[in-house]
């Protein structure tokens, strides 16, 4: 049970980058980092229960989410922002961190007080998985840009996911599945918007786009 | 085995025709495919309905694919509504007032994506599964996205961006919620069992409590969302009143309606295991309801835009469907029901409307536009007609259903909250028919010279369709839908 504890720890620790960098390309490769360990968190699962959905649950974790999703997104970062690397807060730099840390806190606070029946992971894990999710959201809402704020959505639902890990273990494959093909469909959308955006303002900065009010 | 064929063909139908109008070089052949596959559509749900209003629940695929009378209820508005916005696409698109504005190939973007939101829609209506059910929801964020930036400018991206963001951050919310009731049912049907509703359903006496309620609230906030209930309705009036007439249509009339079934589905299989505790459940959905109606007439009364004021509407009547449902009676969960069904009638006549009239003004602002009686009496009599429909006047459809939510109100809940309701509803109603009534006969400044062309039957005519379903559900509900409704608010009440 070790493992997956030290892995979970490990994507929170990764969460941060979301917050810290400055660069899009890290924030992608954090995303991809993040995807990665989930994966290896369902296959330490396997390896401790034997349940095979959770193998190909890691795998297509790894797949997806950890190669197609990351190289699609930093293809977008580099032929649309060609070298564009400063992103911008809406709220200055320390306060995103301080509310980062408060975040991670109430993550925390709230997983106490799910009244859930212990599975194959302890309760620390879901802790951790509310803060990713937390986090996640924090990102999409404090960054301007149209990418972390995608990157931010899609950590959240990493953080979704170990919380399934969680508290439904043996959540069919088909569950598993559909959550994976719709946000292969997210980054269709989602590709094609930032394509737009880049074509109507020549930046993804999403605080350009404030004409519509009332 | 008809009913397999019945469930999967209600499916193949949209997803072939939006294969066939991604891949067809011509634009009439696209125009062409609209409507015979709206037919085989109606034509397969129709039969569809009536075999569960005779027969009950049906299902296919192993219980993937499953339709009960709440569901039916939805595939009967998503139905409707999507024929008679495909109609009216056409008739939209071939007007010369569109013919400049669309670029090379938008056409073969905008019947593909139709199609593929009107068959995420028809999934949301068919899913048996509750992962199902969420992942449809989901995808018809995805279709319906790429529709609000149609017409390609800076607002309508904005829009669409607003929109997709805040809507899969709700949906995010709304899967925590699904884990959770999953997680609710383990200590009843074990570690591995099969998310399906009437697995669920069956076992919903036992589910884990504190769980199950959590995981109503946190589909309520995250569905919500989409469902375009306030304090999380900020990106509705945006993709609402952005987006080409018939996706308006779509958006508000059907698609609003899927978020919905989600919610009451959930709150349906959470309540029986609350026990004594089943009305804080209702409670919540009931607040979320009246601030949602405060919240759309506030916006509505000062509204200078007629697509954001229908937009606003929108808000008010969701809350009012939610508000219905809330107080979880037998009438006021009827006339919930049955609000869905003549809401989506109406505000798709509505933006119908909306659209007719920026055929013929190319402005969307209230000001803009006046003298319609005097220039195009059919054009006018559609659209005050229509608004007096919106607004829940007699004898429209509205007006019963309405009437129904607030005397219900008024006999089990709190006498305070059935005459808010009827307070708001007032206030909407004069919001609504003031500024419609001005366009129709006021003068108006128009900023440009207006085009003296009448706009075409074909225009004209989903309209008409839309206000006789109104009217005659005002005046006589037929038997089958009757029974639906009766049928659907036993699922919900259990």
């Amino acid at each position: 049970m070790l493992p997956e504890v030290i892995l979970a720890a490990l994507i929170l620790l990764v969460s941060f980058q979301f917050i810290v960098t400055r660069r899009l390309g890290a924030a992608v490769f954090a995303y991809a980092l993040q995807s990665w360990l989930l994966g290896g968190v369902a296959i330490a699962l396997f390896a401790d229960s034997g349940l095979i959905e959770l193998l190909l649950f890691g795998l297509l974790i790894i797949i997806v989410k950890g190669v197609i999703i990351p190289q699609f997104l930093g293809y977008r970062t580099k032929s649309v922002l060609a070298g564009r690397r400063e992103t911008s807060y809406y709220v200055r730099f320390p306060t995103a961190l301080l509310l980062g840390a408060g975040l991670t806190l109430v993550g925390f606070l709230v997983a106490t007080r799910i009244p859930f029946a212990p599975q194959l992971l302890p309760e620390s894990v879901l802790g951790i998985a509310m803060a990713v999710f937390l986090l996640g959201l924090f990102t999409t809402t404090a960054r301007r840009d149209a990418i972390l704020q995608v990157v931010g959505l899609f950590a959240a639902e990493n953080g979704l996911l170990l919380v399934g890990l969680v508290v439904a273990p043996s959540l069919s494959l088909l569950i598993e599945f559909a959550i994976v093909l719709d946000i292969l469909i997210a980054v269709l959308v989602v590709g094609f918007l930032v394509a737009r955006m880049h074509q109507e303002v020549a930046s993804t900065d999403t605080s350009e786009l404030t004409r519509l009010r009332g | 085995m008809i009913n397999s064929f019945l469930l999967i063909g209600v499916l193949a139908v949209p997803l072939i025709a939006a294969g066939a109008s991604g891949l067809v070089r011509r634009d009439e052949t696209r125009y062409a495919i609209v409507i015979p596959s709206a037919l085989v559509t109606v034509a397969l749900a129709g039969t569809l309905i009536a075999r569960v209003v005779s027969g009950g629940p049906v299902s296919a695929l192993g219980g993937w694919l499953y339709m009960d009378d709440l569901n039916a209820v939805v595939l009967l508005v998503v139905m409707f509504v999507s024929a008679l916005a495909g109609a009216y696409s056409i008739a939209y698109f071939r007007s010369p007032a569109q013919g400049h504005v669309l670029r090379r190939g938008e056409l073969r973007k905008y019947f593909a994506l139709f199609h593929l939101f009107t068959l995420t829609m028809v999934l949301v209506s068919v899913s048996g599964n509750l992962a199902l059910l969420w992942t449809a929801v989901t995808a018809t964020t995805f279709a319906s996205a790429p529709l609000v930036d149609f017409y390609g400018s800076r607002e309508p991206l904005e829009a669409a961006w607003k929109f997709l963001i805040l809507a899969v951050a709700g949906e995010l919310v709304a899967l925590l919620g699904f884990l959770l009731l999953y997680a609710a049912g383990i200590a009843a049907l074990g570690r591995s069992y099969s998310f399906s509703i009437p697995v669920v359903s069956g076992a919903a006496a036992h589910l884990s409590p504190s769980l199950a309620g959590l995981g109503f609230l946190l589909v309520l906030v995250g569905f919500g969302t989409k469902a375009g209930l306030a304090p999380m309705h900020t990106w509705l009036p945006d993709a609402h009143s952005q987006a080409p007439a018939p996706v308006c249509a779509m958006l508000s009339g059907a698609e609003l309606n899927c978020a919905m079934l989600a919610i009451v589905r959930v709150l349906s299989l959470a309540t029986p295991s609350q026990g004594g505790k089943g009305g804080d459940l209702h409670a919540a959905l009931l607040g979320f309801g009246l601030l949602s109606m405060a919240v759309g007439v506030l916006f509505l009364i000062s509204q200078r835009n007629y697509k954001r004021l229908l937009a606003y509407s929108s808000v008010e009547q969701m809350g009012l469907i939610a508000a219905g449902f809330g107080i979880g009676a037998p009438l006021t969960v009827l006339g919930a029901l049955l609000q869905m069904v003549t809401h989506s009638l109406a505000k798709t006549l509505m933006f119908f409307n909306a659209g007719n009239l920026l055929l013929r003004f190319r402005s969307t602002t209230i000001a803009d536009v006046g003298a319609v009686a005097r220039a195009a009496p059919a054009t006018a009599a559609l659209l005050i007609l229509g608004a007096l429909a919106i607004a829940g006047a007699p004898p429209f459809g509205l007006f019963v259903s309405e009437f129904a939510i607030v005397s219900g109100a008024l006999r089990h809940s709190d006498w305070a909250v059935g005459s808010l309701i009827a307070g708001l509803l007032l206030i909407g109603f004069i919001g609504l028919v003031v500024p419609f009534s001005r366009m129709t006969f006021g003068d108006g400044r128009p900023s440009e010279p207006q085009p003296r062309e009448n706009l075409g039957v074909a225009v004209l005519a989903p309209g008409y369709v839309l206000l006789a379903a109104v009217l005659v559900l005002g005046f006589w509900i037929p038997g089958p839908l009757h029974s639906l409704v009766v049928g659907a608010s036993r699922v919900v009440n259990r």
